[in-house]
């Protein structure tokens, strides 16, 4: 354990040391991921400019909801996206090989091995829109709930990974995994907003399979209602069972895909 | 004449390789219309109005999906970064020993792609069109159809002279990408992808931002077709957008001239 926390360590300083070559460029980045902030805010803004609540939700509870589905993208755009993105490159080069062949669990490193320095402010903006979001609503977070409310989030991290992670073994078969964005892109989506807005007769579908069998809309939506709404004792205790499942699943399928790994052209 | 034809016939059938690919991804970029369309549900039953700045529910959704069909013609992928590689790498070079003008070389490249991607995507746009069918109220009239097709053309002219514009900036800075992605995320939002420019709380600005270039890359197709724009305000409308093409053509004859002038033709 302490070793894979040192050499994350490592990762993380070699990557921002890559990054700081290049600094105009980093903060450009930077600046792009600003921009978002600002194109959601203002989207957000704009709705609530027309209407009072949307799906039960008043003002305050989406912004901390926006806060924490930002912090969880940034979370998981700084240190798995990049990486599980060029997986495929990987596969496709034979540069696998020399993952494959370091001294260490091949998932930890090709999932971890890069940080992206420039999404990491996502992580503290997010945490700063739920805080400015906290204030507002004027309740402040009970203190037994804020380390519980930490887990659920790191629960719905550990889910949305295990989604990456799943989509990222398909490239050892597919070789050209283009769409892997475009399918993760469609999961981002669906943990943009709350899970209430599915609650139309007609999207009953969606709500059954992004709901309970690829749980996507439990992310976001299940560790904000714990610290905003009111407590749904059996959605938090599965998300918590389902985030634990899916990260064996998507382990097991990931090492299983390694052995279908056929190192062309290395 | 010939060879941009043959230039474009040959880059179709390129492009035309992996159409299963491209179904695919088309598909996919569809169902998050699904969450658009719940999202404005409850945004509308909430505010118990049926219209917000002059937007029903169903035009709202409406005006999402045709921004879909704006995108189509105007958005370029691909093509500054790939003119700013040509330049880093020098292999622009190749363009520059033949009988070719490069701009042009780019155009009938570029008009092929899109010929591709549309007829390619044609089948899941007219599932989609068809399975949304229910939110469009009304159709324009026969010379409407005509203004929709000419804004599409024109959002097509903007979004290449634009594009190449900046792609060419490559010629005095090196690294280009993170100024593309800059300006790609701000065209996403600025051009009414996201929402109808209608509906931002922008008191005064919005008649800027209506006359921007970026608006012509989604939102004016989009708000032609819902007859969002009065017949005397049109022509006007279009004035402006063709005076965007313009500027933007003489802008790239501009800098590729400079941008020649300049280039010490090193790499590749």
């Amino acid at each position: 354990m302490l070793r894979h926390l040192r050499l994350m360590f490592c990762f993380a300083k070699f990557s921002l040391l890559g990054e700081l070559a290049f600094r105009s460029n980093f903060l450009l980045k930077i600046l792009v991921e600003l921009i978002w902030l600002g194109i959601l805010l203002t989207f957000f803004k704009t709705i609530f400019g027309k209407s009072s609540n949307v799906a039960g939700w008043n003002e305050h509870e989406f912004l901390f909801f926006v806060g924490a589905y930002y912090a969880l993208e940034g979370f998981v755009e700084t240190f798995f996206l990049e990486n599980c993105v060029e997986f495929s490159e990987l596969v496709r080069s034979g540069n696998l090989d020399f993952c494959l062949l370091k001294p260490i669990d091949p998932q930890f490193f090709i999932t971890l091995r890069r940080v992206d320095w420039s999404t990491a402010p996502k992580i503290l903006l997010g945490f700063i829109m739920i805080s400015f979001a906290m204030y507002e609503i004027g309740k402040p977070l009970e203190l037994w709930k804020v380390p519980l409310f930490l887990i659920l989030f790191l629960c719905g991290c550990s889910l949305a990974y295990s989604f990456l992670l799943l989509l990222t073994a398909l490239s050892v078969w597919m070789i050209r995994n283009q769409s892997l964005m475009e399918v993760w892109w469609l999961f981002t989506n669906l943990m943009r907003y709350p899970r209430q807005i599915y609650d139309s007769e007609w999207a009953l579908p969606i709500r059954m399979v992004f709901g309970f069998i690829i749980p996507a809309l439990l992310a976001v939506s299940i560790p904000v209602e714990f610290a905003v709404k009111e407590i749904n004792i059996e959605f938090t205790l599965f998300l918590f069972v389902i985030a634990v499942v899916y990260f064996q699943l998507s382990r097991m399928f990931f090492n299983y895909s390694l052995k279908y790994y056929r190192s062309a052209s290395s | 004449m010939n060879k941009y034809f043959n230039i474009a016939r040959l880059s179709l059938k390129e492009r035309l390789t992996y159409r299963g690919d491209f179904l695919f991804s088309s598909f996919l970029r569809f169902l998050p219309m699904i969450t658009s369309i719940l999202l404005w549900k409850s945004v509308y039953s909430s505010s118990e109005q049926d219209s917000l700045s002059g937007f029903s529910f169903k035009q709202v959704i409406a005006y999402l999906l045709l921004v879909n069909i704006s995108r189509m013609f105007s958005s370029m992928p691909g093509l500054a970064t790939n003119l700013a590689r040509d330049v880093r790498e020098g292999s622009i070079k190749k363009y520059l020993l033949q009988p070719i003008d490069l701009i042009g070389y780019l155009m009938s490249y570029r008009i092929a792609h899109k010929a591709a991607y549309i007829s390619t995507s044609l089948v899941p746009y007219i599932i989609l069109f068809g399975s949304c069918a229910s939110f469009f109220d009304t159709f324009p009239t026969p010379v409407g159809c005509a203004y929709f097709i000419l804004s599409l053309m024109l959002a097509f002219v903007i979004g290449f002279y634009f594009e190449v514009c900046l792609g060419m900036l490559s010629f005095w800075i090196l690294e280009v990408t993170s100024l593309l992605y800059v300006v790609t995320t701000l065209s996403f939002f600025l051009s009414g992808h996201l929402i109808p420019l209608d509906l931002l709380d922008t008191t005064g600005w919005l008649d800027v931002l209506k006359n921007l270039p970026f608006a012509y890359l989604a939102y004016f197709p989009a708000a032609i077709f819902l007859q969002k724009i009065s017949d005397d305000d049109l022509l006007l409308r279009f004035f402006i957008g063709v005076l965007w093409a313009l500027f933007f053509f003489l802008l790239s004859r501009v800098i590729l001239y400079f941008g020649l002038r300049k280039y010490s033709a090193y790499g590749a």
